[in-house]
């Protein structure tokens, strides 16, 4: 329960700044501000990272019903999918496949690292 | 009957209509959790469960939404909680972070521009361009930098769904038939095209996949931030 004050603690702090940094500096909208500071922050210590972490996981979780009300914006586009579904499923496919092929290609041709990395990173990833 | 009900007591509407939303998430993700299928994804499925019902108790969109405000709201901490992956990935990141940035950049912009003019050439509308062209991030991240951009933000859930699901079943298929084998140009690949559903059906694959997929969702929603502003305006410009 105290971890979890200091999540929501931690998190409101860090939109607070990144609040700030979008008054003053524009460009980025406030929250990713805030998710750039947070992460800084967690990575100089100031916040405990052993702390946040399972509240913040809990989070991330289940963040996908915050999104529900924008995807129900669905409800008056019937019309549009009705007209224009095709041309939507058709679109959004090329393109990610697009972007499958140019990130892919590239990133197996140009992202050429010493074989010791790959150990690090697999342990780093969990 | 629902309706008058908005109207006589917003208050316990709200309650109402924030606990059903919750509830029928939850289902979902239950469903997934057992059976493991990608294809249902507790969003899409509560949007089809949800839709009808609005539609039989005779609710239209800005009634809902207005009642489910409070879900809204939690949008903006729930981004800032993405700070963790940021962090716990700073290690791989700082390690190339100049290539990988550059070639994002370089993913990002093109399919801004092919997904912006395809759908001006085919649907011909500003606000579904807009949307469509940011659907490769994740759908927090989307639908704020649509609204940004005056978008419609729900083709951009939907769209960024949809790219999701696509990315996921036949990403790691395609990448290998075109002979990217590599855990790290699969993962950032996967990252920045399918966001968090990819990333969750390439962390089965291997941690190292996972690890890079991760690092690359992120990554390119931060890029996407800094480059859709002025790339997208100025395309734009092209149609006046």
């Amino acid at each position: 329960m105290k971890n979890a004050l200091y999540t929501i603690f931690a998190i409101s702090i860090c939109l607070l700044l990144g609040k700030l940094a979008n008054f003053l500096l524009a460009a980025l909208p406030a929250s990713l501000y805030g998710m750039i500071i947070y992460a800084l922050f967690l990575q100089f210590n100031w916040f405990s990272p052993e702390k946040i972490t399972k509240t913040n996981q809990w989070f991330i979780k289940h963040m996908g019903v915050c999104l529900v009300p924008a995807g129900m914006g669905i409800i008056n586009h019937f019309q549009l999918i009705q007209q224009h579904g095709l041309a939507l499923v058709f679109i959004i496919f090329s393109s990610t496949f697009i972007l499958l092929t140019v990130i892919g290609y590239l990133s197996e041709r140009y992202l050429i690292t010493p074989d010791n990395i790959n150990s690090q990173t697999a342990e780093g990833s969990k | 009957m629902l309706s008058t009900f908005i109207v006589n007591s917003p208050i316990l509407a709200s309650i109402f209509f924030t606990i059903i939303t919750i509830a029928t998430y939850q289902f979902a993700a239950a469903c997934q959790q057992k059976w493991q299928y990608i294809w249902l994804n507790p969003m899409l499925f509560t949007i089809s469960i949800l839709v009808p019902f609005l539609l039989l108790v005779d609710i239209n969109y800005q009634e809902y939404s207005h009642t489910t405000e409070v879900l809204n709201l939690l949008l903006e901490p729930a981004i800032v909680a993405l700070g963790l992956p940021l962090y716990q990935q700073f290690k791989q990141i700082r390690f190339y972070w100049r290539e990988m940035t550059a070639i994002l950049i370089l993913g990002i912009t093109v399919v801004i521009t092919v997904s912006f003019l395809l759908a001006m050439w085919l649907i011909k509308a500003p606000e579904i361009a807009v949307a469509l062209s940011l659907k490769s991030v994740t759908t927090p991240i989307g639908i704020t930098l649509t609204e940004q951009l005056s978008g419609d933000s729900s083709i951009t859930a939907f769209a960024i769904l949809i790219a999701g699901l696509f990315g996921a079943l036949l990403g790691p298929q395609w990448l290998s038939f075109i002979g990217v084998n590599s855990a790290k140009a699969q993962g950032l690949a996967v990252g920045s095209a399918s966001h968090v559903i990819g990333t969750a059906v390439l962390v089965r694959k291997s941690a190292e996949h996972g690890a890079y997929s991760s690092v690359a969702l992120i990554l390119s929603a931060i890029l996407t931030a800094l480059i859709s502003p002025w790339l997208i305006p100025l395309i734009q410009q092209l149609f006046n």
